[in-house]
């Protein structure tokens, strides 16, 4: 038992058990329950269902009519446990702070505060578009797809890392 | 109900084990693309390695049956996972 705290209490996992372990979780996911474990919907579903509230007309559309099923669904659910289990890990290791950047970022973006906010929801907006485009994230498609031999994964996967390389190669230039 | 309540224990577990991996920093997603630190790859891999053979045995044991499989338009796949990757390096989610 004492054991177990202690691995709880570490900042960091070897990546290969914490992979291994997540290998069985993300096999569990659709074997038990019948679902993938995605996360790019939720946030359709997130932002679908603030829209309802505030500007209903505008989330009676073709879109929330037909293809998407608006509601509280598992994969919401999901993100919100991903949400508290992470902080959880960082509770426990005495990790867990607010920062805005990493040493590593400012050295390449600036020291500027605002500009990683600014950055930061403009990737966010373009994760999420490239998300819905492919029909899933990292974790629904790259991860999930693939383990259940989807060739969208193997295709989603090429094209991230492939343009994710390149643009790091861009913005770090002879930093790379 | 009972549906929901497994989201929320798979969710924890996600979480925690993202968080123990070190792939809730942003340092360590840009890094794997500058090939610095190949924990994303090592983490993906390790993943695919465990999960394929359980989901397949489950099924051929009958316990299981492949549904909703994400579905595969090659140029969508392709244009979204490139799009993707640009906000994955900026942002570094």
């Amino acid at each position: 038992m004492s054991w177990i705290i202690q691995q709880f209490k570490k900042e960091s996992w070897n990546p290969y058990v914490a992979g291994a372990l997540f290998g069985v979780v993300v096999a569990l996911a659709p074997i038990l329950t019948g679902n993938l474990m995605g996360s790019s919907g939720s946030f359709i579903n997130l932002a679908g269902l603030i829209e309802r509230v505030i500007t209903p007309k505008l989330a009676d559309n073709m879109f929330f009519k037909y293809i998407w099923k608006l509601g509280v669904n598992w994969q919401l659910i999901l993100l919100v446990g991903v949400f508290f289990g992470a902080m959880a890990s960082s509770m426990f290791s005495g990790t867990f702070r607010f920062t805005n950047s990493t040493r590593q970022w400012r050295e390449i973006y600036g020291p500027q505060v605002w500009k990683r906010w600014v950055l930061a929801f403009f990737a966010g907006i373009t994760v999420q578009y490239g998300a819905s485009l492919a029909g899933g994230c990292t974790s629904g498609l790259a991860i999930s797809g693939t383990m259940l031999l989807a060739p969208a994964g193997l295709i989603f996967t090429a094209g991230l890392f492939g343009s994710g390389i390149l643009t790091t190669l861009i913005i770090y230039r002879r930093r790379y | 109900m009972s549906g929901l309540f497994s989201a929320l224990i798979f969710g924890l577990c996600f979480g925690f084990l993202l968080n123990k991996a070190r792939l809730t920093k942003m340092d360590t997603i840009v890094n794997q693309f500058r090939f610095k630190d190949f924990t994303v790859l090592k983490y993906m891999l390790t993943t695919l390695i465990v999960a394929m053979p359980i989901i397949y045995l489950m099924q051929d044991l009958g316990v299981y049956t492949i549904s909703n499989v994400p579905n595969t338009y090659v140029v969508g796949n392709l244009l979204g996972g490139v799009i993707f990757g640009v906000g994955m390096s900026i942002g570094g989610f």
